[in-house]
Order: structure tokens, then C-alpha cells, then sequence
């Protein structure tokens, strides 16, 4: 049996925790018997003042509900915080439905997207950019590319001149004369950018528009690689699956030169509108450096061979993502460019 | 080019079909944009004879309706014909009933004027074969066989290839030139053209002189005479094969110089030779100021750099471009003066550029035409007009030949075919391919040693028969390999990983990407040209006046990308670009091409975000995303800049951000009223431009790790109370704040603008203080902040705003 005032407090207690109705009147319990002024702190307390003998059994059975006390108020005090926390939850009745509160999505371009692909696969195959001016020179833009004033091939790039001497390039390829003036063999460059040509905006023109150059130089470079390099290039940008069709085609500045097809994604060569009946889509037009453009720069074209293309961005971007009208790049509607976000 | 697949297998025997045969050409580097069926849509249509006008039905659109009795040859019909050609004894083409023309259109029997019309008598419009129709019916030969289907009696039963030609290839540019070709991919014999020429009478030498004044422009020149021809409609035949290619027939004489054009590829030119002055021709640059009509009736000016064809009074030509009013062919031409030369392609071109004059002639010329050539298309020229409108060819030929063509020869190694294409077939392969184009090899040494023929203008050096060579042989024989070992490690420009960084953080801050044109319009370059701006570059040859221009200020483009977004319904648009201006500079391109990241916003902060859906944008987030791509950018120390150099803000609304060294690197702003009116925004737009030039240039200090803090920090918030009317600025209050703090003031952070329904302004800071070496006390802090507001109340007299 336990001290007769203990025992009263200690039933004292236990009513007055059954009797608490939350997490507050459960504190007050605590500092009524437990607190620094509670009835069994002051119990322990005054241990002191009773007898010698006394004090031992006292002492443990005040100790005892003191324990009992505790376990029993940290229980409650739990059940009645859950329970709080409950009853509030339940309160706030959250709408998950509501939108959540995204950040605001921007996009990148769909050039862009295409541009930094290309840029992607070469660095891959060791090519670094390159950049040059949109302001050109006549002879850099034609002379050095082997494409004299006064030569119908200046009718394959209708030009917007500045000045006699001066215009838009109409290709990046005035980037390959760029590097190869300040640049000893081996080269291995890629030359995205802005390119002009004096085309009306229609669905399949656009006097700006985006070109990628790519070349390579060195001292047994063949026509091989240019076969494979480009294969290469297609699988990665079109799927492994893509076929690619090489045929003769002419560009003053390479020779033998080569115009690059991979089969219509849409029909699988059987023909249809994209590829317009042919069953393939051209995308790129390529060869091996024209030895004049060669010796422009200063090169031997008995010590070093090149292969070189170049490749309309916005092509590529229309037949991976099947847009149907070159003017959609540059309206910048919001619906179109969210679209490639 | 509109090759009809007959007309080639004249000259080459193919056992392809015609598609087959455009797929050879594509694998060789010709390409065939269609070959289309000549006549798909004729059916049933056959010659019928009108063997008598049996009435008059009256007028109808001002022609009499004729009745007919028309004869197939086994049946009759009872036709009505409101045709102004409609005679007796004539054959034409007839649709009986049951014949179907182009678009589906079934021929029936018809009731007109009360009278029964079975089937009808047709037009070449009619048929589809030619523009042809206020002159009524389709008239064939006299012997046109009677009920013969008329599709192939005109040989319309035929497919055409269009053919195109790159500009290295003259050569190509004609039937004989695509079978020859062709020829070469099939090892198919070349049967060239039977020239079978009588030539009698009179000497050519003895009726014309020639004499070339300009040899470097005119390095050969013919000419032939014919006499007592009479000039009428060509036969059925040959107006089919021109009409089939595109070409309308005129007359016996023109008509067959363009059938030679086609067939040989040489352009030709026929004077009547009654009206050159003295029978003399001269070959000469024009004089200055000599002006001169041509055959389409226009009036030139010309110029001492073109070379005309005269004779001793007058031009009666420009030289192969096109021949004069004064010499032309008629009816009445009884003597043909027949022209076949060779002209300086490069003078060819410049001429008919400068005269805009663009000819099947001058096309060729300037491509290059064949020297050598030039004599059989002369011959076959006069033998067609010989035999088409009667009349005799005069003996001989006057032949000016000043510069006489050299031989060219090509030295090829084997090894080089390897070495280029990464490999070569067997000599002899190579040797035959070679042969098959018309390209005699002889071994010479270790090498082959090839003649190139005059029609082959292409082929100056090694690689040109390299991929002679390949080409023929097929690309599908190229391995597919990769090139050695990389070179040197992959290095992108600062410029180009500048651009990803901007893009990455204004994507990330939600923005789209815009790409715009870099073309500008004069009237708004004006409205965005600063006082004392440079001028924009302008554009020699612009497609429109309003893109004459190239832009020369940042925000041009985002501009016209809200604008389009706002037309379109789409009020809220957050959009940037990284773009160039161009403006005149120093160099050999003249152009200096400054980048910017350009930035345009306009209506709801964030789409559809319902706590606050109300939230506009404005100037601040403009400022505020300049600086977020400053600080991408490594440039994060920044100060308010010095005046902004661009044009188109709002004055009071236009502010700058200067690097730490003092470099103007963004402006920033609300888009001037007028400015966006032009780009047809009604509603207002802030913007920003970062100089990615000056941001560039900014010198970035290395990333150094800073010990963090190891004793707490304290924080106070401070809010000042401003006059309604004093003009300070929270950037100077802030400097001063910082100044009187001193260096436990570890950060400062404005959080509140409140403003007063009296005008004060109330701008509040929260501050942070720390040291280094030991927790702070209150009292110090409170010391700190003490001296603060006591030196803004000094310096300023704002005064904390009380609780």
C-alpha cells in the first residue's frame, strides 16, 4: 500500500487527466501536480520534514506516481495533439483539385532546339563552333568559294547586297574560308548562324533562316567519311532506323559533290505529301573541298583533303517535328513556340 | 527543262520506262522534278475531216454556229461549230461522243439551237495541249490520217521529264545532251541526229561577210543562207513537240531554231536576210548611248559593254540574247540569214542581266556553250527549214573562227580517285565510264591522260573527272566510314555558350524564345533612332520598303513578336531574344554586329495563377530580369548606369544597369507609347536590353569559397518616411544606409515600398548584421542602428516611420 496522501493525490491525478478535454487543460494538470508549485513536487519536496523512517517509503511511493503520472499525461497529451491536429485538418478542408501554383514554363525556340541537337552530334564526333559575321564580303561570301562575279552559279543564291563588295551571306560557308585563313590543318569545325537569301516569305521560303556548315580537313580525309559521318548524323537526328540516299549534285566550292536524302519518315518511301511523291527528303547538300577553295586559303590540296556540308536548320526542324510552314518560325505565336517547351 | 521521253529515245535506245530513266538521271546528279503524262486527260479524240457545212444557226458570242457534216473516215457526224476556222476540206481534232476531255469532261451529244451536236470539234485550249483558242478549232495536216486517235497522232502519247540542270551543266541543257547522258549510264549507243544537208546554188561566202570586231566577245561566228523559202505554220508534229516542252510555235523559220535550241542545245537566231544592210554582218560592242528595239517590241538602252550583232548601218541584234524588230522573220521572208556562234558567257550574262532580258538563248550562252557543236546545229537548222518551208540552202558555210578553242587534256591518277573517294574502281572501269561520257584516256606513264571535249566546259582539273567517275559508278559505292581520331579537344566560342547560359536562365524564369527577322522597316527605325545614333545599314536590293533595313536597335524584334501574340488574342506574353543589331564599323565586312538579349513583356505576370491572377507585369520585372541575366552571366555586382542610349522608352520610364568597372550593360524600360503604337501594341509593354558585348567584356572574378558564419546574425527592419515631393531616389538612401552601417552590416534588403494618400513615400529595409568573431548584443546593434537613422535624418531628413 502506498502513503495514504499519495494514494489521494494520486488518484486525484489520474481523475483530473481522465476529466481534461485537450492538449491545454492536460498542461494545466501537469503544472497543478507536476509543475514547480505541484501538489507532488511539493510532496518530494517536504520529504525533509517527515520522520527518518518514513522518508524511504514516502519518498518511492511519491517518486512511483510521479512516474505514473508523467507516462500517463504524455499518452493523453499525444491523443489529444493528434486529435487537434485532426480537427484543424479537418477545418482548413483542403481542394486538392485546385491548379497547383506551377513556375511560370518558358520554351526554347524550335531553332534552337534542332541547333543545339546538331551541335550535340558533331561535338561528339570532335567538331567544335565556329562563328563568322551575317555582314560579309563579296569574297569571302563567293570569291574564295570559287564562285566568280558574273557566274550563273550566283543565280543558286539570290543575294542582298550593302554595297558593291559588301552583303548578307548567303551560307556559313564563308566561315570555313574564315578558319582555314587562321587555322593550320587539321580542322574539324561545325558553323551554325543566320544566313540571307532574296526569297520572298512564302510556306517554303524565307529570307532568313538558319544554316549549320560543317567541316573537315586533313591529311587523309575521303568522301567515305563524308558518307559516314553524315549516316552517322541522320541516325542520331532522325532515329536509328533512318536511311540516308547520297546523289551527285553540283556546288562550286566542292568537287565530287553530294546532295543527301533520307527516306520519307511519313510513307516509308512509298510516297506521299511531305516527301512529294518521291519517298525521300533532301536535307543537306555536301563534298569533298573544291581544291581551288584550298588553295585560297592556302592549303595544298596534294597535302590535305575536306569534306564539307552545310544544312538548313529549319529543315531539319520541319521534318523532325512535321511543321508545315516555314513562317511559323518566325511569327513567335506563343501557341507554336510552347509547343516545343 | 521539259524533256519528252520519245524525243530522247530518238537519240539513245533505253529499255527503261520513263520513271526508270528519270531515277538513272537522279542517281548521276540530274535531277527530274516530275515526269508527267503529256496529254493524261485526252480520250476518244481522233482526226475528223468537216466534209461540208450543211447551215447557219445564227450567232452566238459574235461567231456564226456553223452545222457540219464531219467524217471519221468510217462514220459521219452532225457537229456544230462556232469556230472562226471552220472550213470545208479541213481536218481537225473531233471529239465524238463518248471522248473525254481534260478536267473529266465527257463529250456527249448536245442539243444547240434546237439541232443535235454529236460530239464537238476542239481547241487546243480545249484539249489541254496549248493556250489556243479565240482561233478556233485545232486544224491538223492535210494528211492526217482520218479517225486516228489524235493523242498519238500528235505523238502527245508520251511522258515528259523536267529535268534540272545545275548551272555546271550546259551540256545537259537539251534532248541530245540528257540522251547522251543517259547513254553514258546504260552504256546505250548514241545515235546523234541524221543532218542529210543539199546545199546548191550560190556560195555562202559570196552572199554574206562577216566580220568580228570584238573577237574576245565573239569567238566564232556562222552563218548560212537560204533562199526562196516561204514562211508559213509549222507541220503538226513540231508545233506538238514545242507546244510539249513549253514553247509556243510561231512560224516554219523560228520554229525550227527552237527545235534545234532543244534538240542540240544551240541557240540560233534567223534574220531575214532582205533587210541586213549590205549583206554584211559585224560583230561589235554597242556604242554608247545606241539604243535599239528587239524582237518583242521593246526599246533598249544599250551600253559599250554589250555586243550586239549589226550590220555596216545599224544593230540588228543583241548578240545572243535576242534579235531585233528590224531583221525579224515574217510571212514575207523569202532569203533566211542563219546565225550559229559563240559567244562570252560572262558578257552574255551581265547584258542580259543589266537589260532584265532572261532567253533560252542567253541562258545557254552564259552557261557556256559548244564551240564546235555549233556548226552541226547550224547544219541541222537549215536542213529542217529546207525541208519544212521549201527553198535552197547556199553552198558552204561562213565560218569566223578568231579564237580557235584549245585542246584541253586532264592528267588522272588512279591513286587521286582513291585518296578523294576513299576508293576507285578497276582502271578499265574507270577508263570505260569515262569513254561512255564522251572522254577519250590514253595511258600516259603511271597516269591516264583524258580529253575533254568541247561540250564539256565543266571539266578543268583531277577531281572534276573524279566524279565523272564516282558518279557514274554510282554513290552507292562510297564506304561509309568515319574520319581518324579526333584532333584536338572540342572548344565552342565564349559566344556561343554565352547564349545557352541566357537562354537556360530566362527559360527557367518562364520566357519563350523568339527568332525574328533582321530586316527593319525605315518609318519604325526612325521612331527607335536615338539623337545622334548611327545610321542603320540599308539594303542595295530589299525584297519591300518596309524591310530595307537591317535592325540597328534590340527591341525591333520581340516588339513584333508581342505584337503578333497580341493581335492574336494572347494578351499575356513574356518573350525574349538573343539578337544582333548591325550598324557601320571599321573592317572589311563595314559592319559592326553588336548582341543583345532582348527581352519584351506585356499583361498577367504568370498565366492563370489564381492567388494572383491580377498581377501585371511592369518596369521591375523588366529591371528585374535584365539583371537576373547579368547575374547568369556572372555579372552580379550592379549599379543604376549613367543615360540610356536607346531609344523608345517612356522618359520617366527608361532606366540602366552598369557593371561594377561602370560599362552600360542593360537598359531597361516601358516601351514609349508612340514606338509600340507602330508595331501596333495597344497596350503597355516593358522591356529590357543586356548588352551580351559589355557582359562579355565584365571581368568575373573566380568562384572562391567564403567560410560561412559561425555566429548568429540579427535582424532589424527599418522603414523611412519621404516627402511628398522629395526627389530621392531609394538607390541614394540605400548607399547612404550602407555607408552609416558600416562593416556589421552583412546585407540589406528592401522589402516594402508603401505610399501615403498624402504623396509621402515609406521604404523599408530589412538589415542583417553579423561578425566574424562573436555573437552580438543588443546594445550594439541598437548602436548601429541608431547612427544609421541619425545620418539619414541628417542627410536626407526622412525620419523612421513610427509603429
Amino acid at each position: 500500500m502506498g502513503h495514504p496522501s499519495v494514494d489521494a493525490i494520486t488518484q486525484e491525478a489520474r481523475e483530473a487527466v481522465a476529466a481534461a478535454q485537450s492538449a491545454a487543460e492536460l498542461e494545466q494538470v501537469r503544472v497543478r501536480f507536476l509543475g514547480r508549485q505541484g501538489v507532488l513536487t511539493q510532496l518530494l519536496r517536504s520529504l525533509g520534514t517527515l520522520a527518518p523512517e518514513e522518508r524511504p517509503r514516502v519518498g518511492a511511493a511519491a517518486n512511483a506516481a510521479k512516474r505514473e503520472l508523467e507516462a500517463l499525461l504524455d499518452g493523453r497529451l499525444d491523443q489529444a495533439l493528434e486529435a487537434e491536429r485532426g480537427a484543424r485538418r479537418a477545418r482548413a478542408r483542403l481542394d486538392l483539385t485546385l491548379p497547383g501554383r506551377r513556375p511560370p514554363r518558358g520554351a526554347l525556340h524550335p531553332l534552337t532546339r534542332v541547333h543545339d541537337e546538331i551541335v550535340a552530334i558533331f561535338a561528339g564526333l570532335g567538331f567544335s563552333v565556329a562563328e563568322g559575321p551575317e555582314v560579309e564580303t563579296d569574297a569571302y561570301n563567293f570569291e574564295a568559294l570559287n564562285i566568280p562575279r558574273d557566274h550563273p552559279a550566283r543565280d543558286m543564291q539570290d543575294t542582298f547586297y550593302l554595297s558593291e563588295s559588301t552583303l548578307l551571306r548567303t551560307h556559313t560557308s564563308p566561315v570555313q574560308i574564315r578558319t582555314m585563313l587562321v587555322q593550320k590543318p587539321p580542322v574539324r569545325i561545325i558553323v551554325p548562324g543566320k544566313v540571307f537569301r532574296r526569297d520572298v516569305a512564302d510556306m517554303s521560303h524565307s529570307p532568313m533562316f538558319h544554316q549549320v556548315e560543317g567541316l573537315a580537313v586533313d591529311r587523309a580525309i575521303t568522301m567515305g567519311d563524308l558518307k559516314g559521318t553524315l549516316e552517322l548524323f541522320a541516325r542520331e537526328m532522325f532515329g536509328s532506323k533512318s536511311r540516308t540516299r547520297f546523289r551527285p549534285s553540283f556546288f562550286p566550292f566542292t568537287e565530287p559533290s553530294a546532295e543527301v536524302d533520307v527516306l520519307c519518315f511519313v510513307c516509308q518511301g512509298a510516297g506521299c505529301r511531305l516527301c512529294k511523291q518521291g519517298g525521300w527528303l533532301e536535307i543537306l547538300g555536301s563534298g569533298m573541298v573544291h581544291p581551288n577553295v584550298l588553295r585560297n586559303v592556302g592549303y595544298d590540296p596534294e597535302e590535305v583533303t575536306g569534306w564539307a556540308f552545310g544544312m538548313g536548320i529549319e529543315r531539319i526542324a520541319i521534318l523532325k517535328y512535321g511543321i508545315d510552314d516555314l513562317r511559323l518560325f518566325f511569327d513567335n505565336d506563343l501557341r507554336f513556340l510552347r509547343q516545343f517547351a | 527543262m521539259k524533256i519528252p521521253y520519245k524525243w530522247l529515245r530518238e537519240f539513245v535506245d533505253l529499255r527503261l520506262s520513263p520513271v526508270e530513266a528519270a531515277d538513272r538521271l537522279l542517281n548521276a546528279g540530274i535531277e527530274v522534278a516530275a515526269v508527267t503524262p503529256l496529254a493524261p486527260d485526252v480520250r476518244g479524240v481522233v482526226v475528223g475531216e468537216i466534209e461540208a457545212i450543211e447551215r447557219e444557226l445564227g450567232e452566238s458570242h459574235g461567231h456564226r454556229l456553223l452545222l457540219c457534216r464531219v467524217s471519221t473516215g468510217s462514220q459521219t457526224f452532225s457537229v456544230v461549230s462556232g469556230a472562226p476556222n471552220t472550213k470545208v476540206g479541213v481536218r481537225a481534232a473531233f471529239a465524238p461522243p463518248g471522248a473525254v476531255l481534260p478536267g473529266d469532261r465527257r463529250v456527249e451529244t448536245a442539243t444547240i439551237r434546237g439541232v443535235p451536236s454529236q460530239g464537238m470539234l476542239c481547241s487546243e485550249r480545249e484539249l489541254g495541249i496549248g493556250p489556243e483558242h479565240e482561233a478556233g478549232i485545232l486544224v491538223l495536216d492535210g494528211d492526217a490520217p482520218l479517225g486516228r486517235d489524235l493523242v498519238a497522232h500528235l505523238g502527245l502519247d508520251d511522258h515528259v521529264l523536267e529535268v534540272e540542270i545545275t548551272p555546271n551543266r550546259p551540256d545537259c541543257l537539251s534532248v541530245l545532251g540528257v540522251a547522251r547522258e543517259l547513254g553514258a549510264l546504260t552504256g546505250a549507243r548514241l545515235r546523234r541526229p541524221k543532218t542529210v544537208l543539199t546545199e546548191s546554188g550560190a556560195r555562202a561566202r559570196a552572199l554574206v561577210r562577216v566580220r568580228i570586231e570584238a573577237p574576245d566577245l565573239c569567238h566564232r561566228f556562222t552563218a548560212r543562207v537560204l533562199s526562196g523559202v516561204t514562211v508559213g505554220p509549222s507541220p503538226a508534229w513540231l508545233q506538238a513537240r514545242l507546244r510539249a516542252v513549253g514553247l509556243r510555235p510561231i512560224s516554219t523559220v523560228v520554229d525550227v531554231t527552237n527545235y534545234v535550241l532543244w534538240e542540240l542545245g544551240h541557240p540560233l537566231h534567223a534574220f531575214d536576210y532582205d533587210t541586213v544592210t549590205d549583206v554584211t554582218i559585224v560583230v561589235r560592242r554597242a556604242r554608247a548611248g545606241e539604243s535599239f528595239t528587239t524582237l518583242d517590241g521593246q526599246t533598249r538602252a544599250l551600253d559599250d559593254s554589250m555586243l550586239v550583232i549589226a550590220d555596216p548601218r545599224r544593230a540588228i541584234g543583241i548578240a545572243g540574247v535576242m534579235g531585233g524588230a528590224n531583221t525579224e522573220v515574217t510571212d514575207a521572208t523569202t532569203h533566211v540569214l542563219l546565225e550559229s556562234a559563240w559567244f562570252d558567257p560572262v558578257s552574255i550574262r551581265r547584258t542580259a542581266r543589266t537589260l532584265g532580258l532572261s532567253t533560252d538563248a542567253a541562258y545557254r550562252f552564259e552557261r557556256g556553250a559548244d564551240i564546235e557543236a555549233l556548226v552541226d546545229a547550224s547544219a541541222r537548222a537549215a536542213q529542217l527549214i529546207a525541208e519544212l518551208a521549201g527553198g535552197a540552202v547556199a553552198r558552204g558555210l561562213v565560218d569566223a573562227y578568231p579564237r580557235r578553242r584549245k585542246p584541253r587534256r586532264i592528267r588522272l591518277r588512279m591513286a587521286r580517285v582513291a585518296r578523294v573517294l576513299g576508293v576507285a574502281p578497276p582502271q578499265a572501269k574507270a577508263r570505260a565510264i569515262l569513254a561512255g561520257l564522251g572522254l577519250p584516256t590514253r595511258q600516259k606513264g603511271t597516269a591516264l591522260e583524258v580529253d575533254v571535249p568541247s561540250f564539256r566546259r565543266d571539266l578543268a582539273i583531277e577531281d572534276d573527272l573524279v566524279e565523272e567517275i564516282i558518279r557514274v559508278w554510282g554513290y552507292d559505292k562510297l564506304p561509309s566510314t568515319l574520319p581518324a581520331s579526333a584532333v584536338d579537344v572540342v572548344k565552342h566560342p565564349a559566344s556561343l555558350r554565352q547564349a545557352e547560359t541566357v537562354r537556360r536562365a530566362l527559360v527557367g524564369a518562364g520566357l519563350a524564345e523568339a527568332i525574328t527577322h533582321a530586316f527593319s522597316d525605315p518609318a519604325r527605325a526612325a521612331l527607335l533612332r536615338a539623337p545622334g545614333a548611327p545610321e542603320p545599314l540599308r539594303l542595295v536590293n530589299p525584297l519591300s520598303q518596309d524591310a530595307s533595313l537591317l535592325r540597328s536597335h534590340p527591341l525591333e524584334g520581340v516588339l513584333a513578336a508581342v505584337a503578333v501574340n497580341v493581335r492574336r488574342q494572347q494578351p499575356d506574353v513574356a518573350v525574349f531574344e538573343i539578337c544582333k543589331t548591325y550598324e557601320a564599323g571599321e573592317g572589311e565586312t563595314g559592319a559592326r554586329e553588336p548582341r543583345w538579349a532582348a527581352i519584351a513583356l506585356t499583361g498577367a505576370r504568370a498565366e492563370h495563377a489564381w492567388p494572383t491572377a491580377d498581377a501585371r507585369a511592369d518596369v521591375y520585372d523588366a529591371k528585374g530580369l535584365g539583371e537576373h541575366v547579368l547575374d547568369a552571366l556572372g555579372v552580379g555586382r550592379l549599379r543604376p548606369g549613367g543615360p540610356g542610349r536607346l531609344a523608345g522608352f517612356e522618359p520617366d520610364s527608361h532606366g540602366t544597369l552598369a557593371t561594377d568597372g561602370g560599362a552600360l550593360a542593360a537598359e531597361f524600360g516601358e516601351v514609349a507609347a508612340r514606338v509600340r503604337e507602330a508595331f501596333g501594341i495597344d497596350v503597355p509593354v516593358f522591356a529590357a536590353a543586356v548588352s551580351l558585348d559589355v557582359a562579355a567584356a565584365a571581368p568575373q572574378p573566380p568562384l572562391r569559397y567564403q567560410a560561412l558564419p559561425r555566429f548568429p546574425a540579427v535582424q532589424r527592419d527599418l522603414a523611412f518616411v519621404l516627402g511628398a515631393d522629395q526627389p530621392l531616389t531609394a538607390a541614394e538612401l540605400e548607399a547612404k544606409l550602407v555607408e552609416a552601417a558600416g562593416p556589421l552590416l552583412r546585407r540589406v534588403t528592401l522589402f516594402d515600398v508603401f505610399r501615403f494618400p498624402d504623396g509621402r513615400r515609406s521604404l523599408a529595409w530589412r538589415l542583417t548584421f553579423q561578425a566574424e568573431d562573436r555573437t552580438l548584443t543588443d546594445d550594439e546593434v541598437n548602436a548601429v542602428q541608431a547612427r544609421v537613422t541619425e545620418a539619414l535624418k541628417g542627410t536626407f531628413g526622412v525620419t523612421l516611420r513610427s509603429a
